[in-house]
């Protein structure tokens, strides 16, 4: 378990989950909070004493200037005013640091959580989420909070603690000033969001042309021989100016927002701000405040109006994070499946007998999948499982690793029901070998030992590859077994992929295995060296085969023959041809060809 | 070039100066723009100095003289000039922002005309995703700089400058103490920057990171928990997001760190004004009002420092940006037309391979002394195991590359004396895994002749037998085929191209057959669509069904870069040979195919059904 700062690595961010998105937002922080209540109360700090150095000027003007009333030292005032830009300076760095500590940490928190959390969530989960959608939650959204907490919710606290203690001084300094002040203030703000809202929008279409953009300069890259081959150069070139110039169009029209936005924002917040130019002047004047208060109130002014202006940027960009905030939770809030429930653990290991009682399985209600399955297969021995796709032998092999958990009847391992034992125990031992194995982005020595649990030295990882056939392919690579397999590596054909899996599962020694025989067009060379690969690996290991050939199961001590989810047909090799039915027919075909292939020889020479 | 080169994000090193006039010589075409933004920009900075002098008036001539006419003369200037230069950031932000879209688009367009050009070597060596990062973000970056960088320290430069001749005007004495202090500041704010962008590096290095995690686990989530690797995946995943928070703090706390800093110097000057002022205050040189001014000076002299400051930090990368899109763009293409090169008006005729060798970059020999002879109209299949040099050969005859050694003749022309336009134009070729476009069915047809009517395109379809299944879709001829074609299957994405390679009436066809399965009724469509499209045309086919290779004229088996087996299918056969092997195997897969009671199709995968 990864422990994160602050001992929170026992929170469950469930309990986070709100209907209140901002209350959610705020639990999503635990172990933060008063970092963040600090940060923001350091934020009012700053605010005061910004405005503290302006009602110093004011004392400093009216003391000094047009009276001789002062009575500290001049250096003293001026060494105020390091002292209050130093403060204030201060609260500032300690108000950005303590939010940066919150969004960081509550962020890495979330982002361990979500990792965690995806590969703990059921196969039934996955198999009908899009890859691509819950990557974009698990990075763009997430960055969004990250976002929401750094800028603009300590953003927005900011502006509004800027304007309630300069607003707080004015008033101090004279009412009837302080409220004639802020008359544009709903303006600014209206102005602002109305401007931002319509900014997201066209941002929204530029990133959108941005997007078709892209698309076709990379479908003319990758399509470069189509385009050369047909001579298209200049239709391709015609198309991308199309779509660059779209981008070109839009890009201006977010601009034309932009360059109304901020002379017209400027216009309303200069004009009000003379206005209280002309009334505080005429109060000094006339006597009603004093030159020192004028001068800290032309200060403090500017304060009050210029922020606002940016308020509307961080409300609608607040509203987006919203957004994230539902569709990240969205996946927090999914049942994980516990891999530790059930706790039988057989005290000398398994053997590996099975038996398959009356099994029933759907993946939603009234959509059997498998029906009534029985059979029972010895420890070491092999079973065969033929059929064509859909016709449930998948979904069979999933149940035994527990992916997923049958409907009713009952599958025993050992005597014991399948359920008794933790998904994490069954999963240890067995192994899988898929047709085309998914490899990680990692060297090769990584993707063997991966899944093994502790360090293997490489000598053991040299031997497995040894008995899975791939050791020479290894060798043959630049780096051998360090040499990085996928887009910044080498490319394995879908042959040496399957060996490279073997050489994993040799590695991890299950009692149990399942295998993928259905292959397809591999040459002959290698679909030798794959068998002789799973014959070692199946030695005494109680294995499940899939295939939809004969010659790979034909030594199977059980041949199941399936169709929609139906066992039709169950035997060895040599009573199922006894047996009139589809097991036959497949190998009657075998013949056939065998003849066929002969004719044809015969005829042509 | 080094293993690591298209991963470095940065060229390191120094920058030739002509990049610099490059930039400059991008800007040429919009000089006006350019000229329209900077006025505008120098009237803003000038007001923006000259607001904080009015302020200055309004206390000393308005209320310290008690004058209710200057100080409502002042107001007036004031509210005039604030409209100017409200009318002036308009100018700029409309002008600056154009600018740089327009700056954007032509580099982009300059690149992808550019990239029209490149032979297919280029490609093959240069990965997809650093040519798109060139075109999107290099273009962006440098954009970037040659408009708001130089908006932003032009306001930058010309506010501090004018502010501080203000200040001269007002205290000269007092004004030296200010200059004093500003490169410090600057200097301060440079250093501040470099270290930030550093650490947003990191951050998004890291970020690319944790994203290819997310990617690899979700995609591998079978694999991950049939291994039971969560635990340890977790761990792994752990370190990258605590590096990720590390970096992300160090960036931010930076930032928060680099204004105060800033302000904590600068208040530094404004402690010494005051001082300054306070022991002079008896002499009656430094006015109520100058105070104000030189205050208001010194505090938002902050902010063009923190620009031009940026524009600095960022400028190293915009250039190393700026180098790289240029030496896209000098990259020659490897096969171009050479001086006087013809067009024949055909290239109907006799195909010769006069002692040909070919190697790619690593210099192993590909195909080694290829002769031979294809005659006009004659369909030649190429049959071996992968890796053999068939594609090559077809890369060879296409001119997607020329040979290093001996020559390629068509109709007795050395091919290199032709135009690419005079042989590309008239070659149809259909390569194995299909390449469609975004668009329509219609749109995607049509590229092989691109004014061909709707009743040419559709008798394209009918003659490969796609237009029964186009005639299936909702929307016909105008079906959108998703991106790079994921709404068909293989088969239909196929025949397609067959239909765009017959539309384009080639003189040469040229075939990659595909090895994937596709089903029974779709096979014989493609049978039949390649039988009328190889019609008294010469064509070069990589084989892999029997009936195509059957139906061959001449049939060649290539190992080693070599012909290996050469002649018909009965003479082969007799030799017993290569040819024998390769066609009793693929015989009985075929058969087993076809055969196949359960009709499933060759991948299964253990998610659900």
């Amino acid at each position: 378990m990864v422990q994160s700062k602050k001992g929170t690595a026992d929170f469950d961010l469930k309990e986070a989950i709100s209907p209140n998105r901002l209350v959610g937002l705020w639990r999503l922080m635990r172990g933060y909070q008063l970092d963040y209540t600090f940060a923001t109360l350091m934020q009012g700090l700053s605010a005061a004493s910004k405005t503290a150095t302006y009602l110093l000027l004011s004392y400093f003007v009216d003391n000094y200037f047009l009276a001789s009333t002062g009575t500290y030292p001049v250096w003293a005032i001026a060494a105020s005013f390091v002292a209050f830009a130093g403060l204030q300076g201060y609260f500032t760095f300690l108000s950005g640091k303590h939010a940066a500590k919150t969004a960081e940490g509550t962020v890495e928190r979330l982002r361990n959580y979500l990792f965690d959390h995806l590969q703990h969530l059921p196969f039934s989960y996955h198999a009908v989420t899009d890859t691509g959608e819950l990557i974009q939650r698990c990075t763009s959204d997430v960055d969004a909070l990250r976002r929401f907490y750094n800028d603009q919710a300590i953003g927005i606290g900011r502006i509004a603690l800027l304007f309630v203690v300069n607003f707080i001084a004015l008033l101090r300094i004279n009412t009837r000033l302080a409220l004639v002040s802020v008359i544009a203030v709903p303006i600014v703000v209206i102005t602002s969001i109305y401007f931002f809202k319509k900014v997201s929008k066209a941002y929204e279409a530029y990133q959108e042309q941005d997007a078709i953009l892209s698309t076709t300069l990379q479908e003319n890259l990758s399509g470069v021989r189509v385009v050369k081959a047909f001579a298209r150069q200049t239709h391709e070139i015609e198309k991308f100016e199309h779509t660059n110039w779209e981008k070109f169009k839009r890009g201006k029209q977010l601009l034309t927002i932009h360059s109304l936005f901020w002379p017209i924002s400027d216009t309303i917040c200069g004009f009000q701000m003379l206005a209280g130019f002309l009334i505080g002047a005429m109060m000094a004047i006339r006597g009603e405040i004093t030159v020192g208060n004028y001068l800290a109130y032309a200060g403090l002014v500017v304060w009050i109006i210029y922020p606002l202006r940016g308020l509307g940027r961080l409300i609608v960009e607040m509203s987006n994070a919203l957004v994230s905030y539902d569709r990240v939770f969205k996946i927090i809030k999914e049942v994980r499946e516990p891999l530790d429930e059930g706790n039988y653990r057989p005290a000398e290991g398994l053997h590996g007998e099975i038996v398959f009682k009356h099994v029933n399985f759907e993946y939603s209600q009234h959509e059997p999948v498998l029906h009534d399955i029985n059979f029972k297969i010895d420890a070491g021995k092999v079973v065969a499982l033929l059929g064509s796709t859909g016709s449930g032998k998948t979904t069979l092999v999933n149940l035994l690793p527990r992916f997923y958990d049958y409907t009713s009847g009952e599958v025993l391992l050992d005597g014991f029901d399948l359920k008794c034992y933790s998904r994490r125990y069954l999963r240890s031992q067995i192994g899988i070998v898929e047709q085309e194995p998914f490899l990680f982005s990692r060297s090769i020595r990584e993707n063997i030992t991966y899944g093994v649990g502790r360090n293997v030295p490489l000598e053991e990882v040299e031997q497995a590859a040894k008995m899975a056939a791939v050791h020479d392919v290894i060798l043959s690579f630049p780096e051998g077994y360090r040499t990085l397999v996928g887009e910044r590596g080498v490319t394995l054909s879908g042959g040496q992929k399957q060996r490279v899996a073997i050489a994993r599962t040799l590695l991890k020694n299950p009692r149990i295995l399942i295998l993928d025989d259905s292959t397809s067009s591999v040459d002959t060379e290698t679909e030798a060296q794959i068998r002789s690969a799973m014959q070692s690996l199946m030695h005494d290991r109680t294995t499940f085969i899939i295939a939809h050939r004969i010659q790979s199961i034909m030594n199977a001590d059980l041949i199941l023959v399936m169709e929609d989810g139906h066992i039709i047909q169950h035997g060895t090799h040599t009573s199922l041809l006894r047996e009139d039915g589809v097991y036959r027919q497949i190998y009657d075909i075998q013949t056939r060809i065998d003849t066929e292939l002969e004719e044809e020889l015969s005829s042509a020479s | 070039m080094p293993a690591d080169f298209y991963e470095e994000e940065d060229f390191q090193g120094q920058f030739k100066g002509n990049v610099f006039k490059r930039i400059l010589d991008l800007m040429r075409p919009h000089w006006r723009w350019v000229v329209g933004f900077l006025i505008c920009v120098i009237i803003v900075s000038i007001l923006d100095a000259y607001f904080t002098y009015l302020s200055k008036q309004i206390v000393d001539e308005g209320i310290v003289g008690k004058d209710i006419n200057a100080l409502q003369n002042i107001l007036v200037k004031y509210g005039i000039l604030i409209v100017v230069q409200a009318a002036s950031v308009f100018g700029f932000v409309y002008m600056v922002g154009v600018l740089g879209e327009r700056v954007r688009y032509d580099l982009r367009q300059t690149l992808f005309n550019h990239l029209q050009r490149l032979s297919l070597s280029y490609y093959s060596r240069t990965p997809v995703g650093w040519i798109m990062s060139r075109v999107t973000n290099d273009t962006e970056r440098v954009a970037e700089l040659v408009t708001w960088g130089v908006l932003d320290s032009t306001w930058g430069v010309i506010n501090i400058l004018t502010s501080v001749i203000f200040m001269l005007v007002i205290d000269w004495r007092l004004a030296l103490i200010v200059i004093a202090i500003l490169p410090v500041l600057f200097y301060v704010a440079v250093l501040f920057r470099q270290r930030i962008l550093e650490q947003f590096r990191k951050v998004r290095k890291v970020n690319s990171k944790i994203t290819a995690s997310y990617n690899e686990n979700i995609s591998g989530v079978r694999v991950v928990k049939a291994l039971g690797r969560e635990d340890e995946n977790l761990r792994e995943f752990g370190e990258q997001t605590s590096a990720m928070r590390k970096a992300g703090y160090r960036a931010a706390w930076l930032s928060a760190l680099f204004l105060p800093s800033v302000q904590i110097i600068s208040a530094v000057g404004l402690g010494g004004i005051i001082w300054y002022s306070g022991a002079t205050v008896g002499s009656g040189t430094f006015s109520i009002g100058s105070l104000q001014a030189f205050i208001t000076y010194m505090t938002s002299m902050l902010w063009p420092i923190q620009d031009i400051a940026r524009v600095f930090a960022e400028m190293q990368r915009a250039l190393a940006s700026a180098e790289r899109i240029f030496s896209l763009v000098d990259t020659t293409p490897e096969i171009q037309d050479k001086p006087g090169a013809i067009d024949p008006g055909t290239i109907r005729g006799e195909i010769q391979f006069e002692h040909m060798y070919f190697w790619y970059e690593d210099e192993l020999p590909v195909i080694k002394d290829l002769n031979l002879t294809i005659q006009r109209g004659e369909t030649v299949a190429l049959v071996g195991s992968t890796g053999g040099g068939k594609t090559t050969i077809v890369n060879l005859l296409c001119r997607f590359y020329e040979p290093k050694r001996g020559r390629i003749l068509i109709g007795g022309h050395d091919y290199t004396d032709l135009s690419l336009q005079a042989i590309q134009s008239r070659i149809g070729v259909v390569l194995q895994t299909p390449h469609l476009f975004s668009g329509t069915i219609r749109e995607n047809i049509a590229y092989g002749r691109l004014k061909a009517s709707m009743e040419d395109i559709e008798a394209a379809a009918k003659l490969v037998g796609a237009d029964r299944f186009i005639q299936h879709f909702e929307h016909a001829y105008d079906e959108q085929v998703g991106e790079g074609g994921v709404l068909l299957s293989v088969g239909q994405k196929q025949l397609i191209s067959l239909a765009r390679a017959v539309l384009s009436k080639p003189e040469i066809f040229i075939m990659d057959e595909a090895t994937s399965s596709v089903d029974t009724l779709t096979e014989a469509m493609i049978q039949q669509g390649m039988e009328a499209i190889m019609q008294d045309r010469t064509s070069i086919i990589i084989a892999h069904r029997l009936s195509t290779i059957k139906s061959a004229h001449r049939i060649l088996v290539i190992e080693n870069g070599q012909i290996a087996e050469m002649g018909n299918h009965a003479e082969l056969l007799k030799l017993k040979g290569k040819y024998y092997n390769l066609y009793t195997r693929q015989f009985r897969f075929e058969r087993e195919d076809a055969y196949n009671i359960f009709k499933e199709d060759s991948q299964t995968n253990f998610s659900a059904e």
